[in-house]
């Protein structure tokens, strides 16, 4: 496959502010790319060194084995942007939007640009100061999609949106992704996410700390597993197995976190009586917020 | 080459700029249509008779009485440039900082159009949005003539040139400093106050021997502060002003190359 996204080493400060540092990653194409993080983490400063709106202090980046910051204009002809605030111009239509930005990247067929406006029910004749958000937002999702760009940067692009269209969205983000194209989507929305990218990157405090496939990282996931014996069972009875944490031990009841293997655990659990056992699949959820707030040590990519 | 940011922009601005229009239409009827009643009132000359510095302040240097001197000091010399750069400077600095702080420069400058392309489809709207204010001007003007108030076309077209320029000018300049800073605020701020020493400079530097030499710094000068409305626009004022506006320009284009855009 080839890479659509090279970014390594990138850095951006701005003086006083942080702002990334050392981030690297690739993006294929035809793939989902996840870019998640908390607030404030380096999303959005990521996303505009990569469109060429930021200069970046060092290191490099290629889109399309372009620098966006030397030959912008090679790069926007292929890419779709939606923006994480996204601002119309609230005085036009949201018709007016479209007409003039296709005109701008000269687009003549606007046959799949009115199938999206229907797609998604796109209010075009009011203006934009008197819309909703979420219908500003579905302009804007067929401003980043009406071109049928080889590259998709959308940031936050489901906020504001009702359940029923953020399916929607979903949808044709697996359509674009089937035609080969590449989509690098920024999100809050972890089920979101867990939808639909192939692999991801978290940023947090500007530092990418991990890169990895949704299956992987659901495998590195810790597993909670809950035993009942037949006794009083102590703790301590657990000690020494690698990848596997007691997280609470109340007489004959005990809750383990599990990142390794399990063979070794339950033959520990058999020679102690069990009489039931309790397994939850791997919280995706509660691995992302751990990132989150701890940025788990070192960053690492798989 | 494609025009879409200086029709987006030129439609935003279409309303105002139809306000302003109007508005120093009447204005200039107005004035056109009371020279008739002041051309007789000496009293009003006397203002001017000895150097006033109060009547310099109001870009008054000659009889008042005069066709030329009713117009400039009414008009041409303080009220026009004045409405000229509230419409080129409000232009200026909100076409690249005002819409980078309200965030739709963003969407701009993703579509595949380069940036200089950008600031100049942007001067391109300055230019464009002086226009109608300085023809209607002219327009009104020229009626004078039903009204006693007659001046050469040619002057006329010299004074309507040099104040759309100098118009033009202050807008570039609120552009490029507006690319530089990024802040609206700044560049509307720092081009009034440039505006504004421009003016004093050019209105009071012939009652103040000291600062005739300055009038050469002086934009107000090489457009309406040197009798223009009398004698025409020199080729040297006229190429000060256009290469004033150009140097701006290019100057904002290469500032916003290096512009971080929200």
């Amino acid at each position: 496959m080839t890479t659509v996204v090279s970014v390594t080493a990138l850095t951006r400060s701005f003086g006083q502010r942080r702002g990334i540092t050392d981030v690297t990653f690739d993006v294929t194409g035809g793939e989902v790319f996840g870019f998640l993080g908390p607030n404030g983490a380096g999303k959005s400063t990521t996303i505009r060194l990569l469109l060429g709106l930021y200069r970046p202090t060092s290191g490099q980046m290629r889109i399309f084995d372009l620098d966006p910051t030397l030959g912008p204009v090679a790069v926007h002809r292929r890419v779709g942007y939606l923006p994480g605030e996204l601002v119309l111009y609230p005085r036009l239509t949201g018709r007016q939007h479209l007409d003039r930005f296709a005109s701008a990247r000269r687009l003549t067929d606007h046959r799949y640009r009115d199938e999206l406006v229907e797609r998604f029910n796109a209010e075009l004749d009011r203006p934009v100061r008197d819309l909703s958000k979420g219908n500003r937002q579905k302009i804007g999702l067929v401003l980043a999609f009406m071109h049928r760009p080889d590259l998709l940067v959308l940031d936050e692009p489901t906020a504001g949106l009702d359940p029923l269209l953020q399916d929607e969205f979903c949808q044709l983000v697996r359509e674009t992704a089937a035609t080969g194209r590449t989509v690098f989507l920024s999100s809050h929305d972890l089920d979101e996410v867990q939808r639909l990218v192939d692999r991801l990157a978290i940023i947090k405090d500007g530092r990418i700390v991990v890169t990895d496939t949704v299956d992987g990282l659901r495998a590195a996931a810790p597993r909670t597993i809950e035993f009942r014996f037949a006794a009083p069972v102590a703790p301590s009875a657990f000690d020494g197995l690698d990848g596997v944490r007691v997280v609470r031990g109340e007489g004959p009841s005990v809750v383990v976190s599990v990142t390794g293997p399990l063979g070794p655990l339950l033959s520990r659990a058999a020679a102690l009586n069990p009489t039931e056992l309790t397994a939850r699949p791997a919280d995706l959820e509660e691995l992302f917020l751990s990132y989150y707030r701890t940025g788990q040590g070192d960053s690492y990519e798989q | 080459m494609n025009s879409d940011v200086l029709r987006i922009d030129l439609r935003l601005r279409r309303r105002g700029t139809c306000w302003y229009t109007t508005g120093i239409a009447i204005y200039t009827l107005v004035i056109v249509a009371l020279y008739p009643s002041f051309k007789n009132d000496t009293s009003l000359d006397q203002l001017t008779a000895h150097d006033s510095t109060v009547a310099a302040l109001f870009g008054a240097n000659g009889p008042l009485t005069t066709p030329t001197g009713w117009l400039n000091a009414n008009l041409y010399a303080n009220f026009l440039p004045l409405i000229l750069l509230l419409v080129t400077t409000g232009y200026g600095a909100a076409s690249l900082a005002g819409q980078d702080e309200d965030g739709t420069l963003g969407l701009i400058a993703t579509l595949p159009v380069s940036r200089p392309t950008i600031v100049a489809q942007k001067a391109l709207a300055l230019v464009i949005l002086a226009v109608p204010l300085s023809v209607v001007t002219l327009a009104c003007a020229f009626a004078g003539r039903g009204f006693q108030l007659t001046i050469s076309t040619s002057d006329l077209l010299a004074i309507t040139a040099g104040t759309l320029l100098l118009g033009v000018d202050f807008g570039a300049i609120a552009m490029l400093i507006g690319a530089l800073t990024a802040s609206r605020s700044a560049a509307v701020g720092i081009t009034a106050a440039i505006a504004a020493t421009s003016y004093l400079i050019a209105t009071l530097a012939p009652v103040v021997p000291w600062l005739h030499p300055a009038r050469y710094g002086s934009l107000f000068y090489y457009a309406v502060a040197n009798d223009q409305l009398a004698h025409g626009l020199t080729l040297l004022s006229a190429a000060v002003l256009v290469a004033t506006g150009l140097a701006a320009t290019l100057g904002a284009a290469r500032a916003f190359e290096r512009l971080d855009i929200h």
